[in-house]
C-alpha cells in the first residue's frame, strides 16, 4: 500500500492485469508490443532497440506532432536485472539518436531534473491474472543501492507521518 | 511550486548512503554530531561535513540553543521530491490504460484467430 500523502521520492503504481506475466514480460520486452502501448495519448515510439539482459542497453524514441512539426526525444539506459517474467529494472537518460547521454539542462530542462531515473517493474502471477507493481524513482542510479533506498525512504516518510512531522 | 534549485541540491544530498543514514536516525528524534556518529567507523570532522550538506539542502537544521547544538530532521524538502515524483504519474497511468486496452484487442485477435483454425 503506498500513501499518497506521505513523502515519496518515487512514482508507485499497482496495477491488475486479466492477462497472465508472460504476456505483461512481453509488453515491456518485445518491441513491437511496447511500441503500442508506451507512447501517451498523441506520442508515438517510431524506435525501441532493447537488449533484454542485464547489462544490455535500450534505446527508445518518443515523437510528438507539435504545431512547429515532429518533434523527436530518445531515451537510452541499461538493463540492470532481468528475471523473465517477474522483475525488470532498467535505468532511463535522456540521450540523442545514438544513445549519448545528454545532461537535463541541455535539453533545457528544469535543473533539478535527475540526469537518470530507474524503473523497477514487478510482475506478480495471480492465477492468468497478473499484479504489476511499477517503481519510477529520481534518486540517481549512480548512487549506491538506488532501490534499496526507494524502500527506505518510504519507510522514512511513513515513520515522519506517524510522528506527526510535516 | 517545486524549487528545482534546491531540488537539485536534495538529489545531491541523499547521494551518500552515509547522509541516507544520518536522516534514518534523525527521524527518530534529535540527535548531537557524537551520537550521530557512533554507528559508523569514521571521524567527527568526516560525520560534521556530512551534516554541513545536509543542512545546506535543508534537510537537516541545527539548534542553537545548546552547546552541542542537536540536529533535527526537516522533511519540507523530502516532500518536494515527492512532488517532482507525482509529476511521473499521470504518465504512466495513461500509458498502462493503453496497456490494458492493447492487451484486450490483442485477446479478442487471438479469439478470432482461434475461430479461423
Amino acid at each position: 500500500m503506498t500513501d499518497s500523502s506521505a513523502p515519496q521520492d518515487a512514482v508507485v503504481i499497482e496495477r491488475s492485469f486479466d492477462a497472465p506475466p508472460v504476456l505483461i514480460w512481453q509488453m515491456w520486452t518485445v518491441p513491437e508490443h511496447f511500441k503500442a502501448w508506451y507512447g501517451p495519448d498523441g506520442v508515438t515510439v517510431p524506435v525501441a532497440k532493447m537488449d533484454v539482459r542485464a547489462g544490455g542497453s535500450r534505446l527508445v524514441c518518443l515523437e510528438m506532432d507539435t504545431p512547429a512539426g515532429l518533434r523527436r526525444m530518445w531515451f537510452t539506459g541499461e538493463y540492470l536485472e532481468v528475471v523473465q517474467n517477474q522483475r525488470l529494472v532498467y535505468t532511463e537518460s535522456m540521450s540523442d539518436e545514438n544513445g549519448n547521454v545528454l545532461s537535463p539542462s541541455d535539453l533545457g530542462m528544469p535543473p533539478g531534473h535527475p540526469a537518470t531515473t530507474e524503473v523497477i517493474v514487478e510482475l506478480q502471477d495471480l492465477g492468468g491474472r497478473t499484479k504489476m507493481v511499477l517503481t519510477h524513482t529520481g534518486i540517481p542510479a549512480d548512487s549506491p543501492g538506488a532501490a534499496g533506498w526507494a524502500m527506505a525512504f518510504r519507510k522514512l516518510g511513513a515513520h515522519l507521518q506517524a510522528h506527526g512531522a510535516r | 511550486m517545486i524549487d528545482e534549485d534546491r531540488l537539485s541540491e536534495t538529489f545531491a544530498a541523499l547521494a551518500s548512503s552515509t547522509r541516507r543514514a544520518i536522516l534514518a536516525r534523525l527521524a527518530q528524534g534529535e540527535a548531537n554530531v557524537n551520537e550521530l556518529a557512533g554507528p559508523f567507523d569514521v571521524t567527527l570532522p568526516t560525520i560534521s561535513k556530512h551534516i554541513k550538506v545536509l543542512e545546506l539542502a535543508g534537510l537537516v537544521v541545527r539548534s542553537q540553543r545548546a552547546q552541542y547544538r542537536p540536529c533535527a530532521l526537516d522533511p519540507a524538502p523530502l516532500e518536494e521530491i515527492s512532488a517532482w515524483a507525482e509529476q511521473y504519474r499521470p504518465v504512466w497511468e495513461a500509458r498502462f490504460d493503453r496497456m490494458g486496452d492493447y492487451l484486450t484487442r490483442l485477446r479478442s485477435q487471438q479469439r478470432t484467430d482461434e475461430h479461423d483454425d
